[in-house]
């Protein structure tokens, strides 16, 4: 039976509240993006507006899925049959079909094509690395691992690539830009061992959380700049 | 080498030019201090004109240039775009 229901109870509802800001940070992000490619017209503005918005999309899907559990939870609390519904919902694969597998590949779609901005691929290379994710998110329906394993991967190398514009002198937005995706890569690894402890779960939401508010801070940071610099 | 620039950079350049001139500017002094010909300047000048982005008007018989608040509005936007630009490295 499919086992999808990580979070310690005691968290429940907090990790809807974490998507909800990471969704609305990642939708920011991209809807200014998009403004800003009807402006200039530059293909790297469209694509990373649809990286993020497709990111921004995913959470979507997750946090659904989450508030549905939760709201089965709760509903079981108030008549009184925890125990059973509770494990009904735990093991039923249909939340995993229609929440998690969008989530999970609109996610690891999302990556990749913000990993493709900054190494601009041939669409042969790009076609094997896309059956490639949608191998790595069907698997992650019996290892879940599959999937923050190939997020872990793609984050790292966004993440690499942020730190390389820093190094040219992009100053403090592009410092914090780089943080907030290391932590997100770094949540990814608290994520992979989350069958240990459920507190690993709890630690990597945390990391999340912190994360996108350092990307909010970054978008914020742009804002400042932009009105301050000629 | 200087990266050429493109349309929207000498856009940005013409209107920041401007504006640093309290707003008001010759034609002959933007068309210096935006690097530009006078052909190009006639022609970028009926763009931004027809867009009301800048306006013609005259004063002791002479004229000027003078940034619009849509002007102004659409310079702050391409800051804000070049920003965001060297912060994600794009």
């Amino acid at each position: 039976m499919l086992d999808f229901v990580y979070s310690p109870r005691w968290f429940c509802g907090n990790e809807i509240i974490i998507d909800i800001v990471s969704i609305l940070v990642l939708f920011l992000i991209g809807f200014f993006s998009f403004t800003y490619y009807r402006i200039k017209r530059k293909r790297e503005h469209l694509s990373l507006a649809s990286a993020f918005l497709m990111l921004s999309l995913a959470l979507i899907f997750k946090t659904l899925t989450n508030f549905t559990v939760l709201y089965h939870l709760l509903e079981t609390k108030r008549i009184g049959l925890i125990t059973i519904t509770y494990e009904i919902v735990k093991s039923s694969d249909i939340p995993f079909y229609a929440g998690f597998l969008p989530y999970r590949l609109l996610t690891l779609l999302g990556l990749y094509m913000l990993y493709s901005i900054y190494h601009k691929q041939s669409r042969t290379t790009a076609f094997v690395i896309i059956y490639l994710l949608f191998v790595s998110t069907y698997f992650s329906y019996s290892a879940y691992y599959a999937f923050h394993l190939t997020a872990l991967t793609l984050l790292a190398l966004i993440t690499v690539e942020y730190f390389k514009n820093y190094r040219k002198g992009r100053g403090r937005a592009a410092m914090v830009l780089t943080l907030s995706f290391a932590l997100i890569t770094i949540s990814q690894v608290f994520f992979i061992f989350l069958n240990l402890h459920t507190i690993f779960y709890v630690i990597a939401a945390l990391m999340q959380l912190a994360g996108y508010s350092g990307l909010l801070i970054t978008f914020i940071m742009v804002l400042i700049y932009g009105k301050k610099k000629r | 080498m200087a990266k050429k620039r493109d349309k929207l950079g000498i856009i940005s350049d013409m209107l920041a030019s401007i504006q640093e001139r309290n707003g008001v500017i010759k034609p002959t002094h933007l068309m210096y201090r935006s690097n530009l010909s006078h052909a190009q300047l006639k022609s970028y000048l009926e763009e931004l004109v027809g867009k009301r982005l800048v306006e013609r008007i005259q004063k002791n018989e002479y004229e000027y240039i003078s940034i619009t608040n849509k002007g102004c509005a659409f310079l702050q936007k391409l800051k804000e775009i070049n920003e965001f630009e060297r912060t994600f490295g794009i």
